[in-house]
């Protein structure tokens, strides 16, 4: 089994100088197969349609905690309403600016244990596909290849997977 | 004969050793200033050809005082960043930090004087990069509790982290290096420094009064988020808290009394350093020491060679027979020299190679002048003592002067940029400058009335 045989083809992506604000919706709103029950990240791609970056929930929240906080032990001095007014102030900051740009992802060939390889030792769920024209097809996410796998440790495949 | 009667007696000779060592000295400094190598990766390398290159043998780069690293220097350094890493999980930092915005009551500018307060007092305690790193975290929350900005008041602590931090011996890195030189004692630079700093501080506290005072503005409501904070939240450890406070105190102790108990303040340090450790009851003291800045300590232990080879060869007694010429051996006019150029080259430069160049100049310059003479007779003569003072209050203060002027200023500007507040070079001279050459001016008048009108 491949990793195009898994991902879930592309269907929404961000522009580098969208809003946070509206980056936020849309992870919020985005469609996964045909429900829009929103994603967790999403791969940031320029005009010509090549990913520049991901962004995911994680980068979201590290944009609104202030870098401040995590240098000393400053979490028992803060006050109501502060997370919103932080969030506030990050919803006009521009996706460019926050978004990963050093981004694991796999060509659509990729053996599915090279996939799982990538996932545990870089930590991520999802990995963007890309074709051969370096274009991102789709994303590969972990509860996929979770059910995947685990097929053949239930036995309900006794073909296994290759 | 030493090799250093040999060179105190005859002219050197500028042979094929004194151009190779200038070459590798110049390039190395030309490349540091330039920051386009990492300044510590330069440091070794330089230290490195001097030895393989025969400017220098090892043994007299390890082990002699004369061309060698400064291992006073060095522990002393490496100590009291222990202590300090392992103070900082307590959340005594914090504690005073949060005390200290609590006492403004909430007040933007009485929380900029008693903040730029605390940086001058803890930079005087500890050093400059280690007050800011604690200081600016903070002020970057209280800024955002009182919804003012930062900037007037990072900018007013990394200034007043300078002015502080050239108080007492371990303030400053210049500070440290010069004491070591000149085998000045910590109390020296209480009863010659501390006086005028102090006065310096009332100054500059008027100074961002009269610049920021009525700009910063905030809300009733706002203040009371500084009001309700509980800073005996910060505190993590108590024992710990009690047992790091203990041995701080034997530390500030054992410098007050060091020169009369004869130790060297790296003996202090250390000992403080290895009580805490055995205090700490800690089983993975790698976490501490890997905390500690070891590109700093290479820094410096390049630095060392390097200088050390060019004093070797000679260029170093040539450089300083060219500021004698200059002021004809008027003292006064050569503290003036060294105190102004000091100050703009610090403000350029860092101050950390530059002071480790100019005291062995001024060494030399004192054996030209004073030929018989020797130890401390010849490092603590009379008319020597204010060009001292001279380049310890040039080489820290000039350090306002810019953005890379000094560490601290380093740190601060970094830390803003990642909280999204630039602070544009030109912004931080603005304000920076003027303060340098303000501070730099009162020294001026200090040194001068103090050493050569009242002459006490």
């Amino acid at each position: 089994m491949k990793a195009k045989d898994l991902m879930i083809p592309l269907q929404e992506y961000l522009k580098p100088d969208t809003t946070l604000r509206e980056a936020a919706n849309l992870l919020r709103t985005a469609k996964r197969n045909e429900e829009r029950i929103g994603v967790k990240g999403l791969p940031v791609l320029d005009t010509n349609g090549e990913m520049v970056g991901f962004i995911s929930m994680g980068d979201i929240l590290n944009a609104v905690f202030p870098s401040y906080m995590s240098l000393m032990n400053l979490g028992d001095f803060t006050w109501d309403g502060m997370v919103e007014d932080m969030a506030k102030k990050a919803g006009n900051k521009k996706v460019s600016e926050v978004m990963t740009t050093k981004v694991i992802s796999v060509p659509e060939e990729a053996p599915l244990m090279e996939c799982v390889d990538h996932m545990l030792k870089n930590n991520v769920k999802r990995l963007p596909v890309i074709s051969k024209d370096s274009k991102v097809t789709g994303i590969l996410y972990e509860r996929d290849v979770f059910f995947a796998i685990t097929k053949s440790m239930l036995n309900e495949n006794t073909g296994g997977i290759k | 004969m030493t090799h250093e009667t040999a060179t105190a007696a005859q002219p050197f000779v500028m042979d094929t050793a004194f151009w190779t060592a200038t070459v590798i000295f110049l390039i190395a400094y030309a490349v540091i200033i330039s920051e386009k190598i990492h300044k510590t990766v330069i440091a070794i390398f330089g230290a490195g050809l001097m030895l393989v290159l025969k400017i220098l043998e090892q043994h007299e780069a390890f082990h002699l005082e004369e061309f060698g690293i400064d291992w006073n220097v060095i522990f002393l350094l490496i100590s009291m960043m222990v202590i300090i890493n392992l103070m900082r999980p307590t959340g005594v930092f914090e504690y005073i930090a949060i005390k200290s915005a609590k006492l403004g009551k909430g007040e933007p500018f009485r929380i900029m004087a008693i903040f730029a307060i605390v940086t001058a007092v803890l930079s005087a305690l500890l050093d400059n990069v280690t007050t800011v790193l604690l200081i600016t975290p903070v002020t970057l929350l209280i800024a955002d509790a009182l919804d003012v900005d930062p900037i007037p008041y990072l900018i007013s602590c990394a200034l007043a982290s300078n002015i502080g931090g050239t108080a007492t011996l371990i303030g400053d890195p210049p500070n440290i290096m010069i004491a070591s030189k000149a085998q000045l004692n910590f109390m020296d630079f209480i009863y010659h420094l501390a006086p005028i700093v102090i006065v310096m501080m009332v100054v500059y506290i008027f100074i961002i009064k009269l610049i920021w005072g009525k700009k910063l503005k905030t809300r009733d409501d706002l203040k009371q988020r500084i009001m309700s904070m509980n800073e005996n939240e910060a505190i993590k450890d108590p024992l710990m808290l009690k047992k790091s406070l203990f041995v701080l105190t034997l530390v500030l102790t054992g410098f007050v009394f060091h020169g009369m108990l004869h130790f060297q303040p790296a003996t202090v340090a250390l000992f403080g350093a290895g009580l805490l450790l055995l205090l700490s009851n800690t089983h993975e003291p790698h976490h501490v020491l890997a905390e500690v800045e070891w590109p700093t300590i290479f820094f410096f232990m390049g630095l060392f060679i390097i200088v050390g080879g060019v004093v070797k060869v000679g260029l170093i007694k040539w450089m300083s027979l060219q500021i004698l010429d200059l002021t004809q051996g008027n003292m006064f006019a050569t503290s003036m020299v060294i105190m102004w150029f000091s100050a703009f080259a610090s403000a350029i430069v860092d101050n950390i190679p530059y002071v480790a160049t100019m005291n062995p100049l001024i060494v030399d310059m004192a054996r030209q002048l004073w030929p018989d003479l020797s130890g401390t007779k010849l490092l603590h003569h009379v008319d020597l003592m204010p060009v001292w003072w001279s380049l310890a209050l040039g080489a820290c203060l000039g350090g306002n002067g810019s953005a890379i002027g000094a560490s601290a200023n380093v740190i601060v500007v970094g830390m803003s940029e990642k909280a999204g507040k630039k602070i544009s070079f030109m912004k931080f001279m603005a304000y920076g400058m003027p303060i340098m050459i303000l501070t730099v001016v009162i020294s001026t008048v200090y040194v001068w009335l103090r050493y050569y009108v009242l002459k006490i």
